[in-house]
């Protein structure tokens, strides 16, 4: 048995929005990404129901997929669960299944195999019924099943903070909240009914209102009904005792209600609440963790979140809670058609740390350093007339060839959709070939050849010299620089270039894409290579250089060369994005 | 030891407490007061108690009723079934594990047990998910238990559970075992007390609250000869309650019983003297015989177990569309559950008009017959089968001519054939009618007469072993087998013993 309850697999079938999904959430925080309305909040709603601490919850036609009411929608999870919960110590005898790591299955055959250590685990669900009835269930191995009963439910417990409430239930003597479970007494609010009712309102009347409660009094006796009227505490429909008792806090030297203060600090109370809760720790989903939190209390409570014993389900929109997801915790991406799909730290962590989001964009383009980020900058600006920014494209600079392919594997197998713009340096042929495949068309490798190498080489030799000069930023100068510097001469000046040239027998366009390109091939040992590399910064590794070298491919007429692969991407973007196809970039 | 320290290390928190329990030194007080203690010291949970007979779980279940639902009482053999039905798909059973388990006649029942503790053996988590239900376990008559039910019940214990075992391995009669079961079970027993905390409880209760003391002391003297494999003494000056009469049976036929006119004067005056008295013998037979030389004064107990009902039903299930044979299955069951129909009185007849169709007109007995057959015939399965026999019941109630010598001694299982019909298969009537009966235990009757087997768990003040012969020869078995039979007595016990070549089990002195 595990020390706290985990879910190991989340199984949410015609539920709102959600026609199949099928999870394997992982131990800790689990962050779940995905743009817009796409069910992350759905997720969060269907575990509240299926851990509901009483059975009032409201089914509506709505909670059914397409409002097919004919057809239950059913939650179920597999999960490990803590003694405490006593799912064993119901009516009838809940039975344990086996959990092989992706579902769960039948203890063990009867071969005479080597068997594995057990990890028992059970099978509960909530159905909605044809009759918008809630049934919760627990399954046994044989498929049978049985009443899941509310007391094991608030046995397992959920803390639940939504975007749209007020929150402050776990601060209050609800039944089953953080509080009451903290409180662990029972019999607490029947003792305070019990003062409650003792209270004399009758010393709290005016005394107009006693003479005419006395009047009535009379009234009722000459009418043969119950006399002796008094006031005083009746019970009735609405709020419990509990609903009404909640924690208090000083503030300026008075008692307010902890529910009065403001959103942030109430979400961040009901933590503490449920973490101080004695003997376990519940499971805790927390929708949009960063509301009403600024930046540092944000990162403040993803720390803790992630100290937490018990497994956490988050949704956020917020880069800076990205970011601050350590290696303990697990990022997820649920796309539109309901996938959710893994992002591991050891692949993004990079990214996740440098451009948090990259993985909040409707579409992530993703360039392998500086020149592309520029390049795509000036080609996608051009392409949808505007700044790409506004609907919903974010260029990121994925800071390295392996790098990112690692990350577009890992958005790509997640169903996050995400461009590419990248060298072909040589490695991982094959990664390269599979993604191309599966991004198909989304994913731009220069063949042989990096960005600068693709560009320079469709640029006419007499170009060149236009392709080297650059006032407006000061740069030709510098350019020049590296040029004879590669060539191992002094002067820096074109004609002193051209005969080194000659004489060293180099092509002039193959020294400039080395230059550009920070080759460090064929430097002088000791020192000069770290130099070489550096040499890209002149030219086109810089802010605004990949614009410089975009607007140059179509001034310097490379364009007509380049035009077809560069389409192809511009367009499987505008695609993406649901905008027609274009023949060219607009001037 | 004495009945406060026995309560007091039931109530230590001993994981493993194996108390060794002769018969009426109030085992069921010390488990069921054990029982309801120890309920309310649980924090989650409840006690679970089992038992290997259902007539035991009553006993319980009578004296837990006030602590209500903390308390699950049930027999060795269903926690079992509940177990392999739950797990059927791990086990390549089918879903309805009660039913496959009566199909194989019962012995279904071992093969589930067996899958059982295999299963349980091989999955601990199992054994340790009941561990956390049922915090406390009490084992009763586990004695009783086979190798797999008690492997089933020790991965229970291995999963945390405190049990409590009572058994007294002098009253192991369930199965008959060959030497080296018998054997094995003897380690076992021996491994089970030097596994946990081993006591003996001592103080003959039952004979202590208005039996004859002396007579008590006497059977737990014979206990501890029987276990030592020493003959019983029966001492010249017999203790208060214990009479010996001489009684040779005469009889021609191997399954009558009958004595000369002198001992049947002595003897039936004891059988029917004062206002209870309970007859025990070996065998179904001769209980039959028995019945049948009192003329049916004295009736059949029928216990728990249905042995001819169970053979019906496998012919019926066997048989199922075949009017003959579901035919000379009837006949065979009334033959045993009765006297008086045999093949030849009647059994000939019904053959013939299944054979012919029933078309000769015919009057009197063979027209009664003959409305048998046709039922039969309208349906040849457990239904007719169910509604032939109800008709036979009207005739003999009626004293129909040709019916009137009939004599019906399992009247309780005759009925259940009967009602066999309003199942949808004969063996869901099987298990239906097994469940009905373990939850209205009947007590019994003021005069019977029943085989060991059946009397055990039960008690009377007069007691009667007839014959108490060499049929209870020097093995384990009939060594058990005497002293169940000895117990049952509170306050008198009369042994009918032949003149001559008697049980090796007795030596008078």
């Amino acid at each position: 048995m595990s020390s706290t309850a985990i879910i190991r697999r989340l199984r949410i079938d015609k539920f709102r929005g959600l026609k199949a999904f099928d999870w394997l959430p992982r131990e800790g925080m689990n962050v779940i990404l995905g743009g817009g309305d796409m069910g992350k909040t759905t997720v969060l709603d269907a575990l509240a129901m299926l851990l509901s601490p009483t059975n009032g919850a409201t089914v509506t036609e709505t909670d059914y997929w397409q409002r097919e009411t004919e057809t239950d929608f059913v939650v179920e999870a597999t999960v490990s669960l803590p003694v405490e919960a006593g799912i064993e110590d119901q009516r009838r005898m809940a039975y344990p299944w086996n959990w092989n790591g992706e579902e769960a299955v039948q203890p063990a055959g009867k071969d005479g195999e080597e068997v594995e250590p057990e990890k028992p685990v059970y099978v509960i669900r909530v159905r909605g019924t044809t009759d918008l009835e809630p049934s919760w269930e627990v399954v046994q191995p044989d498929g049978s099943t049985e009443h899941l009963s509310v007391s094991v439910r608030r046995q397992i417990g959920l803390v639940r903070l939504s975007s749209d409430e007020r929150n402050d239930r776990d601060l209050r003597l609800v039944y089953g909240s953080a509080l009451d479970r903290l409180v662990a007494d029972n019999g607490l609010r029947a003792r305070i009914g019990k003062q409650m009712a003792k209270v004399s309102l009758a010393n709290e009347l005016l005394e107009e209102s006693r003479i005419a409660l006395e009047k009535l009094n009379e009234k009722m006796g000459d009418n043969r009904l119950p006399t002796g009227l008094s006031l005083g505490m009746t019970s009735g429909q609405g709020p419990s005792i509990g609903s009404l008792i909640g924690l208090l806090a000083l503030h300026e030297g008075k008692e307010i209600p902890l529910s009065s203060w403001g959103a942030g600090t109430r979400r961040m109370a009901a933590l503490e609440v449920a973490a101080a809760t004695a003997k376990h720790a519940s499971l805790t989903t927390i929708d949009e963790i960063e509301r009403g939190l600024e930046p540092y209390r944000l990162r403040k409570l993803l720390r803790i979140l992630e100290e937490t014993a018990g497994q956490v389900f988050l949704t956020t929109h917020s880069a800076v809670a990205i970011e601050c997801v350590g290696k303990k915790g697990h990022l997820w991406y649920l796309d539109g058609k309901g996938r959710i799909g893994y992002l591991p730290s050891s692949k993004i962590a990079q990214q996740q740390r440098r451009d948090p989001e990259t993985f909040l964009a409707k579409l992530a383009v993703v360039g392998e350093g500086k020149t592309e980020v520029g390049f795509l900058s000036f080609l996608l600006g051009k392409a949808f007339a505007g700044d790409p920014l506004d609907d919903g494209i974010r260029i990121c600079d994925g800071q390295g060839n392996d790098a990112v392919l690692d990350l577009l594997e890992t958005m790509a197998g997640a169903n996050l959709e995400c461009a590419g713009l990248v060298d072909d340096e040589g490695r991982s042929p094959a990664r390269w070939a599979k993604l191309k495949s599966k991004m198909n068309g989304l994913l731009l490798q220069w063949p042989q050849a990096a960005t600068e190498g693709a560009v320079i080489a469709a640029i006419p030799d007499a170009k060149l010299e236009d392709l080297i000069r650059n006032d407006e930023d000061g740069l030709t100068g510098s350019r020049l620089r590296t040029l004879a510097d590669r060539l191992g001469i002094d002067a820096r000046d074109l004609e002193s270039i051209k005969a080194a040239l000659a004489v060293q027998k180099k092509s002039f366009k193959a020294l400039i894409i080395e230059a550009a390109t920070g080759s460090s091939v064929g430097a002088p040992v000791g020192g000069e290579g770290k130099a070489w590399k550096r040499h890209g910064q002149h030219w086109f590794k810089r802010d605004g250089g990949g614009e410089e070298l975009a607007a140059k491919m179509i001034s310097l007429d490379a364009w007509a060369s380049l035009k077809a692969p560069v389409m192809t991407l511009v367009n499987a973007v505008l695609a993406a994005m649901g905008r027609p196809p274009i023949v060219d970039l607009p001037a | 030891m004495k009945d406060e320290d026995v309560a007091k290390l039931l109530r230590s928190e001993e994981p493993l407490v194996v108390i060794e329990a002769p018969g009426g030194c109030g085992k069921t007080f010390q488990g069921s007061s054990y029982a309801r203690d120890v309920v309310s010291t649980l924090p989650r949970g409840r006690v679970l108690v089992v038992a290997h007979t259902h007539a035991a779980c009553g006993e319980f279940r009578k004296r837990t009723r006030d602590v209500g639902s903390k308390v699950e009482i049930k027999t060795v053999a269903s926690l079992a079934t509940e177990m392999v039905s739950v797990y059927h798909k791990a086990l390549g059973l089918p879903p309805d594990a009660e039913s496959w388990a009566w199909k194989n006649n019962g012995a279904g029942f071992n093969e589930v047990a067996e899958r059982c503790a295999e299963l349980v053996t091989r999955s601990p988590m199992i054994g340790a998910a009941l561990a956390r239900r049922y915090p406390v376990v009490i084992c009763d008559e586990h004695q009783d238990c086979s190798a797999e039910q008690h492997a089933m019940l020790m991965a229970v214990h291995r999963g945390g559970a405190k049990t409590r075992i009572f058994a007294d391995p002098m009253q192991r009669i369930f199965r008959r075992r060959t030497a080296k079961e018998t054997k094995t079970d003897a380690q076992r027993w021996d491994k089970l007390k030097a596994d946990g905390i081993h006591a003996e409880l001592e103080t003959p209760h039952r004979w202590l609250t208005g039996g004859s003391a002396e007579l008590g002391k006497w059977i737990l003297e014979a206990r501890e000869s029987l276990k030592k494999g020493e003959p019983v003494v029966v001492p010249a000056k017999r203790p208060a309650g214990l009479s010996i009469v001489i009684g040779d049976n005469s009889a021609q036929s191997r399954t009558g019983f009958s004595l000369n006119s002198t001992q049947r004067k002595i003897v039936d005056g004891v059988m029917f003297a004062g206002d209870q008295m309970l007859v025990l013998t070996g065998s179904n037979e001769l209980v039959d015989s028995l019945t049948a030389y009192t003329n049916r004064r004295i009736g059949v107990w029928e216990g728990h177990t249905r042995d001819y009902l169970v053979t019906l039903v496998e012919a019926l299930q066997a048989a199922s569309g075949n009017a003959e044979a579901i035919g000379g299955a009837l006949v065979t069951f009334v033959g045993g559950v009765g006297a008086g129909f045999s093949m030849s009185s009647h059994g000939k007849r019904l053959l013939q008009e299944i054979n012919d169709g029933c078309c000769k007109p015919t009057k009197g007995k063979p027209a009664c017959i003959q409305a048998m057959a046709k039922l039969i015939l309208a349906e040849p399965n457990h239904v007719g089968a169910a509604r032939a026999l109800q008709l036979l019941e009207g005739y003999i109630a009626g004293g129909q001519a040709g019916f009137d010598d009939i004599k019906i001694d399992y009247r309780s299982e005759f009925g259940d054939a009967i009602r066999l019909g309003a199942f949808a298969t004969p063996e869901d009537g099987l298990s239906g009618l097994a469940r009905r009966r373990s939850h209205f235990p009947r007590p019994l009757p003021a005069r019977t007469i029943s085989t060991i087997h059946k009397a055990k768990g039960l008690e009377c003040p007069n007691v009667m072993v007839i014959p108490c012969d060499k049929a209870f020869a020097d093995t384990e078995y009939s060594r058990c087998r005497l002293y169940v039979a000895l117990s049952r007595a509170s306050h008198t016990l009369t042994l009918v013993v032949p003149s001559s070549d008697g049980s090796p089990l007795l030596s008078f002195e």
